[in-house]
């Protein structure tokens, strides 16, 4: 059985694994995700103020993070 | 701990520095690694992943697949759908919106520090992996780390790679049936 499968049919036992897995996956799917929208403000010029603002960070945070 | 690795076990890590950069990747990650392992010929590691039956494409694609969901796995996209979250769906609009494999770059191409240079880092996920090793080999009682204590060592620990291999087959415990468990406790690996 594959270790997917599994993880499926115990999906529905509140099995803690699992679901700290998906947050766990969900962190970094969403480090990507935030690099994708940063990419994109800044291809379509915003400023690193302006996507500071949206993400609701400093300016400072997310230059150093997407900067560069 | 570099100085106790053996030919095949420092082989995997100067392929996997190789496949970084043929893949334009600015770090070396644990995936590299698993890529370069796949390369190796005449090692225990390689003995290990043919005696499982591994299909090295089937490894190549389950880590192109996690890639190019942003780092999540088969098992870590069944896990989500238990929550609710569609990762395949995120995906596909994600990409419609920004162009195929846009999970997969986490910073914008060819303007990165380490772009062109020689010099590599390691991420922590693949440090992780080279430290690991060596405790593998400690507690198998083993003096030199070998490129199949890497594999055990991948296999030890969750992650993308953990799960690519648990999905061909490859876990510590298969691991350790065809390898043995430690020094003297014979294995496949020893009777072959």
């Amino acid at each position: 059985m594959t270790e997917a499968t599994d993880l499926a049919e115990r999906a529905g036992d509140r099995d803690p694994r699992v679901g700290l897995r998906a947050v766990a996956a969900l962190r970094r799917l969403l480090e990507q995700l935030e690099a994708v929208q940063v990419r994109s403000a800044r291809n379509q010029g915003w400023s690193w103020q302006e996507i500071a603002a949206e993400l609701g960070v400093s300016r400072q945070a997310v230059h150093k993070k997407h900067g560069r | 701990m570099f100085e106790r690795f053996t030919e095949g076990a420092r082989g995997v890590v100067e392929g996997a520095v190789a496949h970084a950069e043929r893949g334009g990747a600015d770090k070396v990650e644990a995936g590299h690694l698993l890529l370069a392992l796949l390369d190796a010929r005449g090692t225990k590691g390689a003995f290990a992943l043919s005696a499982l039956g591994v299909r090295p494409e089937a490894v190549v694609s389950g880590l192109e697949e996690a890639r190019r969901r942003g780092g999540v796995s088969a098992a870590d996209a069944e896990a989500l759908a238990g929550l609710g979250i569609d990762v395949g769906a995120i995906v596909s609009r994600v990409e419609e919106a920004h162009g195929e494999g846009a999970l997969a770059h986490g910073r914008p191409r060819g303007r990165r520090l380490w772009a062109g240079s020689g010099h590599r880092p390691f991420t922590r996920e693949a440090k992780t992996v080279l430290e690991q090793s060596l405790r593998v080999a400690l507690a198998r009682k083993e003096k030199s780390i070998g490129d199949e204590h890497l594999l055990l060592a991948m296999a030890a620990r969750p992650g993308v790679v953990r799960d690519v291999l648990a999905g061909c087959g490859v876990t510590f415990d298969a691991l350790e049936r065809v390898l043995g468990n430690g020094n003297g406790n014979g294995g496949a690996a020893k009777a072959g």
